[in-house]
């Protein structure tokens, strides 16, 4: 099971605070995005491979 | 003496006539004969006569227009002939030819000789090794393959095993996994030198999908790959071939292709397949290597609407190992499957007919490239290898400008990463913590790095591998 972290990172050139969603995948990897990448990926598996289920 | 009626309607003396008329009779009589006989005068040597209308005694001589052929002889390309009477002659030329798709080329000067048909798929080409100068053989052109990493050559994330969920989890590039219930497991493996299905091919790699514990309705393993805009082959044939091969029996696997018309907007809802519409289709496997083909038919996308972001929509051609029974219309009734699969080759391209296997791009570093597109990887086996340089923000960010190794599909939208840390050339790296995108562009991913203290605000540093050679930096733009 992947374990997610959300961190907030303020960006170097405007200031504004992003949140992200950091997903420690073991053994040392990392995959992060913005939180609302994250967000349309999990509801994306609301519906499984597209709308599959019939 | 009786008088009979004259042919030619001359005057001739009836017994009764007086004997003293006879010399005017006769003469009448001469000039009769002498009017109906007057085409037979002139004519040449070797002339013949000719009547020359339908009229009694109307001729006229012609130079001789009678044949005078005494033989027909066949020649070159031709057989029968005689002497005599009816004489018939036969083209050997094409009684050479005994199926469809015989060509009957040239062996030499006047000589020829039947060349089967090829193979579907296959292309003539000129060999002047084989008698007949032409020879048939697999089309290995690049560019027929919509395919890409379809030998599953390129695997930049160096994945050695995923364990599939309900999110896609990318392992060779641009094939990703999705699995239900069960355990579904992807894993990369590596042909026996030579081993390879087919001849002339030396595959390296080939996908395995083992799937056990599955039983419900809902479960499902599959393999998909997405192809960039759902423009792509709509309203068009298109054929799909791979090799597979099962660890046991006689599963089957279910080729299905399905539209999804990205987001933004309205976009038209998710077309998937069904053997009805012509997406879906149904293959029966062996525990060999075997290549298998299925054409299908993409709907046209008249009257659909795409989403109004950008590059977001999509073609996905899915192969199906195992789907219970909520799946039964998208996969032809496939049934949940619990064995282990593998499969390599994958290539869809226009038309019927299941030409030779290439890749995309015929070539590695294409294939390379066309991945890159959407995903690439920096990583070296070097335990300090460098991915790219920037400067401190404060003590604990950092921003990197990396720039991407090809034009990426968009700009990436998400970062992975493992094992790196900052150095500024002089003091003891600085490890990172993490590691997130900023900004990106087709062009270049901004990443922001943050560490847990020890960075100079203002000072540049290099990104690079943290005493281990495992580390890396990747950015994502799939689909």
């Amino acid at each position: 099971m992947n374990n997610v972290t959300f961190i907030e990172i303020t960006d170097a050139m405007t200031g504004d605070v992003v949140e992200h969603a950091l997903i420690d995948r073991g053994n040392g990897e990392f995959t992060s995005m913005p939180k609302s990448t994250y967000d349309a990926m999990q509801a994306e598996q609301s519906t499984p491979i597209d709308t599959g289920d019939e | 003496m009786a008088t009979t009626t004259p042919n030619f309607g001359w005057p001739v003396p009836t017994s009764t006539d007086l004997v003293k008329d006879g010399a005017t009779a006769i003469e009448a009589l001469g000039d009769g004969v002498d009017a109906s006989l007057v085409d037979l005068k002139g004519g040449t040597t070797g002339q013949i006569l000719a009547k020359a209308t339908s009229a009694d005694m109307d001729f006229a001589w012609i130079t001789n227009d009678v044949g005078d052929i005494t033989a027909v002889t066949a020649g070159t390309g031709i057989s029968g002939g005689g002497t005599s009477g009816a004489v018939t002659v036969t083209n050997s030329m094409a009684t050479a030819i005994t199926t469809k798709g015989d060509l009957v080329p040239g062996t030499g000067s006047g000589t020829f000789a039947r060349l089967a048909a090829g193979n579907n798929g296959e292309t003539l080409v000129a060999d002047s090794s084989t008698s007949t100068g032409l020879r048939y053989t697999g089309n290995y052109a690049a560019g027929k393959n919509a395919i890409i990493n379809g030998d599953f050559n390129i695997n930049q994330r160096a994945f050695t095993s995923i364990t599939a969920s309900g999110t896609d989890q990318f392992g060779f590039d641009r094939w990703l996994t999705l699995g239900n219930t069960g355990t579904v497991t992807y894993t990369p493996q590596t042909f026996t030198p030579g081993a390879a299905p087919v001849a002339g091919y030396e595959g390296a790699n080939f996908s395995r999908v083992a799937t056990s514990g599955q039983s419900a309705s809902n479960a499902y393993a599959t393999l998909t790959q997405r192809i960039e805009s759902v423009r792509t082959f709509a309203g068009q044939t298109v054929t799909v071939s791979f090799w597979a091969k099962a660890d046991t029996g006689t599963p089957a696997i279910s080729i299905v292709a399905g539209q999804s018309f990205g987001s933004g907007g309205s976009p038209s809802a998710f077309v998937t397949g069904s053997v009805a519409a012509g997406t879906t289709a149904k293959k029966t496997i062996s525990t060999s290597w075997v290549r298998y083909s299925a054409t299908l038919t993409i709907p046209s996308i008249s009257g659909k609407t795409i989403g109004t972001t950008p590059n977001t929509s999509y073609l996905q051609f899915e192969f199906w190992l195992s789907a219970g029974t909520n799946f039964n219309t998208r996969t032809d009734s496939l049934g949940v499957q619990n064995n282990t699969i593998d499969i390599w080759g994958v290539q869809v391209e226009a038309g019927s007919v299941a030409t030779a296997f290439q890749t995309a791009s015929g070539s590695i570093a294409g294939e390379l490239a066309l991945a890159q597109r959407y995903y690439w990887r920096s990583s070296n086996t070097d335990i300090f290898s460098g991915h790219g340089n920037g400067s401190a923000d404060t003590t604990t960010a950092s921003s990197m400008v990396l720039i991407n190794p090809v034009p990426m599909r968009i700009g990436a939208t998400s970062i992975d990463f493992s094992t790196l840390c900052l150095f500024d050339g002089a003091s003891a790296v600085v490890a990172v913590t993490g590691a997130t995108l900023s900004r990106a562009s087709n062009r270049s991913t901004t990443v922001a790095l943050t560490v847990a203290s020890g960075l100079t605000q203002f000072r540049p540093y290099a990104l690079i591998n943290n005493n281990n050679a495992a580390g890396y930096i990747g950015a994502s733009a799939e689909l």
